[in-house]
């Protein structure tokens, strides 16, 4: 008997290509003919353009064709943005600069040429006049209405204003015992996948085929959206997503140099190829989070929450992207956190600014409300002189499933959890109560020793499709071929997650073969049927499904045809380890499979091949949670921070490949480590972006990262028949309020209670400073 | 991330490499082991016309002792550095610089006399090399010289290095007596430069310190010797009071403390004065 | 970024007023200026090859020199862009009387663009110290060389 592989952390099938390099990225991608682009980009935040002259790079040998903005923006429909609020201003978002460069990284001109070294000598040559204008860099201050400001057209830098939650806040507020106030930040930080961007295109005139091989997470959703930009039908354009090393969120999204290189392939006849390169990507590549906002929640005496409000300032950057608007809300979502709090309000202004659009970086809009509930319960704690395990246990809802779904104030079913189950067991792992005594010790000795606890619930399994603006299924089609390989179409686009392993397992398992005789096929529009993508943590649990709920249409057709080979039937038939029996006779799912493409022996009402397709809506979201405990010890010299343990306990519901799970977890946890320490986008006053290489923005390195100590509990999904919640963001979701935590317990008894993000040695060695001088 | 032309040119001994540097000059750029050329030459900070890659002359690729002196060829790379038997038994400073240096890529590929001649700021090389009081060795169109590593350094990417001339080898007297010795760093989150590098080279005489080198890099637009650290140290019994004094002068002089987005002029100064006592006390319990 | 110092020259108020007010001594003092000229009252446009050791770049640019008010003051203005990106600096000069000595105390704000503010964020500040370092050995130069 074949052992079940579901649940079992066998290695990834994608690793091999990747590790020696086999894999196929949009770059290595190679045809002949092929044109380069190299983009000119602004160097200025806010100017207008009083000339671009582009003589000189046209007179280059080697060029093809230089394109303005003037050239092709109206060419071209707009990038666009797929979210929408009542009452948003929505800039109209060309494909290049025009008359004003809104951001440092602007496209202003396009060099086509023989090579990327002609492309880019020829850029150098371009010219550029402008006339600076007065910059907005600052998401609150952009909202003063003596501002200057961004688009004339709008007439001031606010892009919504939103009000969203329920309960009555004010009268929550009035009730409670004590209110405690924070301003927090939440800074820009950049995805930096491993591959940037890169675009291929190549366009048939005689078979009016236009091909686009482009780094994203979503291909179908992109085909449809670049098909509208250029009014080329949608059928006429295959989108491939190759390789594509890593997204986090950035790739969630259609830009404009993908439709620029569309356009072009069709103009000049010729294959066009842009890869990004890393300055490009800091600057031209959707940023993250920035938000700056006002905690303000209210609690009793005993630490009961009574209410909770936000009032954030969102910062856009200076046109939306794909979701842009639509993160902030996300937020607001996820504001109750794992708590009971009877009333939520979260106030966003969303403003325009002169840097480079956010948009979703992995956790899209939900760390940040984890972060802001989790310092906020760390801040009541705080106020109330209550240990902060104590101040989370007292407002968690009691462990909830399908018949009693927990009920948020900022109108969410919560699906199920058990959050005293998963802190209960990191509380263990950690050995808090005993770490709390080495605290004392270490600083009665002058060690300065911090424990952070986090305790998080995320949403993920995006998720029904009236909460998404392009639908919220995922399809799958899975194929039992004529020798019982099994071929697997799913519409998601894993590009890191695993998912050609995890959904092999569940085939393999379903139908009695071996993950290698299973295959997953994704990110090609003419291959694959059609499909959302891969982002919010839903490749699993709402792609995984769907390839399961197809392998339960395909079984039940075997099943019927191999009855009608035994001569039983069909009801009497079970099917086991690749077998289906009934009474004593049995047929294999390979002579099933031959039997179905032969056609010969079919029963009478049964069309021959073994194919199913599903596509799969689910119900509600998913709700994965758990508890993150880190130890920190900052040196009390030079406000270094060591991490000293990390404890992770998640719950992503049932798991299909725990090697995977643990990966995205370290993942996680590494994303936020980066935010609380090291990450940040930074703008100077004149909105040139200074943190513009990795020799300057810190993504962590393997030597920088702690020992993880993880585990996890297992709380079923009532969502989907596999009981599976996701897991992609879960560690970028609950790892950075344990990090900041950690570190403000250490500091706790000099009277710190809150520390912004990153947290840099400089700013600790400051406080100490100032706390012994105070001393002295 | 796509450079100017260049023309690149590989060559098999000195006398060739001198011979273009002369007849190319300034538009010439030697290629040790590129590991600072090649991406300032991708950002097109660096334009040079010529490159000359030094990487096949076998003669500068060397670390031997001679008459009391270890010379150290230019073309050494980091990791040749921090694997040598001979240096982890005469001085030991060298190989543990070198584990701290960039990642296992850089180590494999750059080469000391590379970084030497490169004068990053916040390269960890100067700080050694002046510790231990090198003389760089230099070749050039009049012959060969030796400069002293503290006067080689003069300002950020900027050394002694006249048009023509190419490191040929870094070279210093084998320490003698019972010296103890310590490399230290603060290593930048991004690029793991050093915010602050302290190199400390200490010898013991009958329980006193004789004699000491320490070299700082990362604090300043150029590394430079601690000399009142030195001073402070000199006839010192090198117990903790002692140690902490000294190092209390570590950015003594120091006007022009780099300040950059991770961490302050003021800070730079702080963790000098840190880590040069943490160093020190290092270096003083090895020579025991 | 911020810029400020105070240099001291051996010369008079009224000598060092007159070198730096003076385009020819300008081009000589300003580290990498090839030509300077005059494109109407106090303006100049001038060619910098400007950097630090081998990183180099050429710059064209405006120098200005408003509210002057020898011996006293003035206030520079340098815009220069080139293919690294742009460099905006505007300083106040005020030189004081120091018993024969001139001290120069300059404060101002330089502002860097392009590929210069986003690969050298480490490197600018010490770049914009041996800049001015520079300059004003060269002033002392000068001041000396002309000294009658």
């Amino acid at each position: 008997m074949a052992e079940k592989v579901v649940g079992k952390g066998i290695k990834r099938t994608e690793d091999p290509r990747l590790i020696q390099g086999l894999a196929h990225y949009v770059d290595d991608i190679k045809l002949p003919d092929t044109l380069h682009a190299v983009f000119v980009r602004s160097i200025y935040a806010h100017a207008r353009i009083k000339k671009v002259d582009v003589a000189a790079a046209q007179k280059t040998p080697g060029v093809v064709a230089v394109y303005t903005g003037k050239d092709i923006s109206q060419k071209i429909g707009p990038v666009p943005c797929g979210a929408a609020i009542p009452d948003m201003k929505q800039p109209d978002h060309r494909v290049m600069a025009t008359d004003k460069v809104y951001w440092v990284g602007h496209p202003i001109a396009v060099v086509f040429a023989e090579n990327k070294y002609v492309a880019r000598d020829a850029a150098d040559k371009i010219e550029v006049d402008y006339e600076e204008l007065p910059v907005v860099l600052d998401e609150e201050k952009a909202a003063d209405p003596k501002s200057p400001v961004i688009h004339e057209k709008i007439g001031s830098n606010i892009a919504y204003k939103l009000t969203a939650g329920e309960g009555d806040i004010e009268a929550a507020l009035k009730a409670a015992d004590k209110i405690v106030r924070q301003k927090i930040y939440h800074k820009r930080l950049a995805p930096i996948a491993m591959e940037g961007r890169g675009v291929l295109a190549r366009y048939y005139p005689g078979e009016q085929e236009l091909t686009l091989w482009t780094s994203t997470q979503i291909p179908h959703l992109a085909r449809t959206q670049i098909s509208l930009m250029l009014g080329f039908p949608e059928n006429k354009l295959r989108l491939i997503a190759p390789e594509v090393g890593g997204g986090f969120g950035s790739k969630l999204n259609v830009y404009a140099e993908e439709a620029i290189m569309a356009y072009a392939s069709m103009q000049l006849g010729r294959p066009v190829k842009w890869i990004e390169g890393r300055r490009e990507n800091m600057q031209g590549t959707i940023h993250g989070r920035g938000q700056v906002g006002y905690i303000e929640i209210g609690c009793k005496k005993d630490g009961t929450i009574t209410g909770f409000r936000y009032n954030v300032f969102a910062d856009m950057g200076s046109y939306f992207q794909l979701l842009t608007p639509a993160i902030p809300t996300l937020t607001g979502l996820m504001l109750s956190g794992c708590y009971k709090i009877p009333a939520i309000q979260m106030n966003v202004t969303a403003c325009f600014t002169n840097k480079m659009s956010t948009d979703a970086y992995r956790g899209a809009g939900r760390p940040e409300a984890t972060y802001v509930i989790e310092r906020a319960m760390d801040l009541v704690a705080a106020e109330l002189g209550m240990d902060v395990v104590e101040v989370r246990r007292k407002n968690f809802p009691e462990p909830f499933g399908a018949e009693n779904p927990f009920k948020v104030a900022t109108g969410l079913f919560y699906d199920s959890g058990n959050y005293q189950g998963a802190l209960d067991k990191a509380l263990k792992m950690a050995d808090y109560t005993n770490l709390r005594v080495e605290q004392k010790k270490a600083r009665a000795a002058g060690r300065l020793i911090g424990v952070g606890v986090s305790t998080y619930v995320e949403i993920c399994a995006m998720g029904p499709s009236p909460a998404l603006p392009a639908g919220g299924w995922e399809s799958a089609t899975v194929r039992i071929e004529p020798t019982c390989k099994v071929t697997i179409l799913t519409g998601a686009s894993p590009h890191g997650q695993g998912q050609e392993t995890s959904f092999s397992q569940i085939a393999a398992d379903e139908l009695g073969v071996t993950v290698n005789d299973c295959t997953v096929i994704h990110g090609d529009t003419a291959v694959v049927q059609y499909g959302i993508g891969t982002f919010g943590s839903r490749a699993t649990a709402v792609g995984g499904t769907a390839v399961y709920l197809a392998l339960q249409k395909l079984k039940a057709k075997a099943t019927g045809m191999a009855a009608h080979m035994l001569g039983v039937d069909a009801k009497t038939v079970t099917f086991d380890d690749g077998k289906f029996t009934s009474g004593g006779k049995s047929v294999t799912i390979q002579e099933v499979a031959l039997n179905a493409h032969l056609a010969k022996n079919l029963p009478a009402d049964m069309e021959p091949g073994l194919s199913a397709t599903t596509f799969f809506e689910p119900k509600n979201f998913t709700f994965p949670f758990g508890t993150h405990i880190c130890v920190v010890e900052i040196d009390p010299e030079t406000g270094e921070i060591q991490i000293q343990r990390y404890i992770a306990v998640d719950d992503c519901g049932k798991v299909i490949n725990p090697l995977l799970v643990h990966g995205q977890i370290h993942g996680g946890i590494v994303q936020s480590l980066g935010q609380a320490l090291f990450e940040e986008v930074v703008y100077d006053e004149q909105g040139q972006l200074i943190s513009g290489s990795l020799m300057d923005y810190a993504v962590p390195k393997a030597a920088q990262v702690p020992w993880m100590e993880l585990d996890r509990t297992e709380t079923p999904s009532p969502v989907n028949p596999m009981g599976v919640k996701g897991v992609g963001e879960a560690g970028s979701i609950g790892a950075t309020p344990a990090i900041v935590a950690a570190v403000v317990d250490a500091l706790a008894h000099l009277g710190v209670r809150h520390l912004d993000m990153p947290i840099k040695p400089e700013h600790v060695w400051n406080i100490l400073k100032k706390n012994k001088a105070g001393a002295a | 991330m796509i450079p100017a032309n260049f023309d690149y040119i590989t060559v098999k001994s000195l006398d060739e490499a001198l011979s273009l540097l002369a007849k190319h000059k300034d538009d010439a750029k030697i290629l040790a082991g590129g590991h600072s050329l090649l991406p300032a030459m991708k950002l097109r900070l660096m334009q040079p016309k010529v490159l000359i890659d030094i990487g096949k002359i076998k003669e500068l690729s060397y670390i031997k002792e001679e008459g009391g002196q270890i010379h150290i060829g230019a073309m050494t790379t980091h990791f040749q550095i921090e694997t040598s038997a001979l240096l982890q038994k005469s001085c030991p400073l060298l190989p543990e610089t070198a584990t701290q240096l960039g990642d296992m890529q850089v180590r494999n590929k750059g080469t000391i006399g590379g970084s030497v001649a490169h004068a990053d700021p916040a390269a960890d090389w100067p700080a050694a090399v002046i510790a231990v009081g090198a003389e760089i060795v230099v070749i050039g169109p009049k012959g060969e010289r030796a400069i002293k590593a503290d006067d080689f350094f003069v300002d950020m990417l900027t050394t002694s290095l006249q048009p023509g001339d190419l490191v040929k080898e870094v070279r210093f007297a084998a320490p003698k007596g019972k010296t103890g010795q310590a490399y230290m760093k603060v290593r930048h989150p991004a690029s793991g430069f050093a915010v602050v590098g302290i190199a400390v080279t200490l010898t013991v005489d009958g329980g006193k310190c004789s004699a000491s080198g320490i070299g700082v890099t990362g604090v300043s637009s150029k590394p430079y010797r601690a000399k009142s650290v030195e001073a402070a140290l000199k006839g010192s019994a090198l117990d903790a009071k002692s140690l902490a004094a000294a190092a209390s002068h570590a950015s003594d002089g120091i006007s022009d403390a780099i300040s950059e987005l991770y961490a302050t002029g003021e800070y730079r100064k702080h963790l000098a004065e840190i880590y040069t006592r943490r160093a020190l006390e290092t270096a003083a319990g090895r020579a025991k | 970024m911020k810029i400020e110092g105070t240099e001291k020259i051996n010369a008079t108020r009224e000598r060092v007023f007159d070198l730096l007010t003076d385009p020819a001594i300008l081009q000589k003092c300003i580290p990498g200026c090839e030509q300077m000229e005059k494109i109407g009252d106090n303006q100049y446009s001038a060619k910098l090859s400007a950097g630090v050791g081998p990183v180099k770049g050429v710059f064209t640019a405006t120098v200005s020199m408003q509210d002057l008010r020898r011996p006293d003051h003035y206030k520079l203005v340098v815009e220069g862009k080139g293919q690294p990106g742009f460099v905006k600096g505007s300083g106040e000069l005020n030189f004081v009387d120091d018993g024969g000595l001139t001290q120069v105390q300059y404060s101002g704000d330089v502002n860097v663009g392009g590929l210069l503010a986003s690969v050298g964020q480490r490197m600018i500040q010490g770049a914009a110290n041996m800049m001015s370092g520079k300059f004003f050995a060269n002033l002392e130069n000068e001041a000396k060389s002309t000294d009658s």
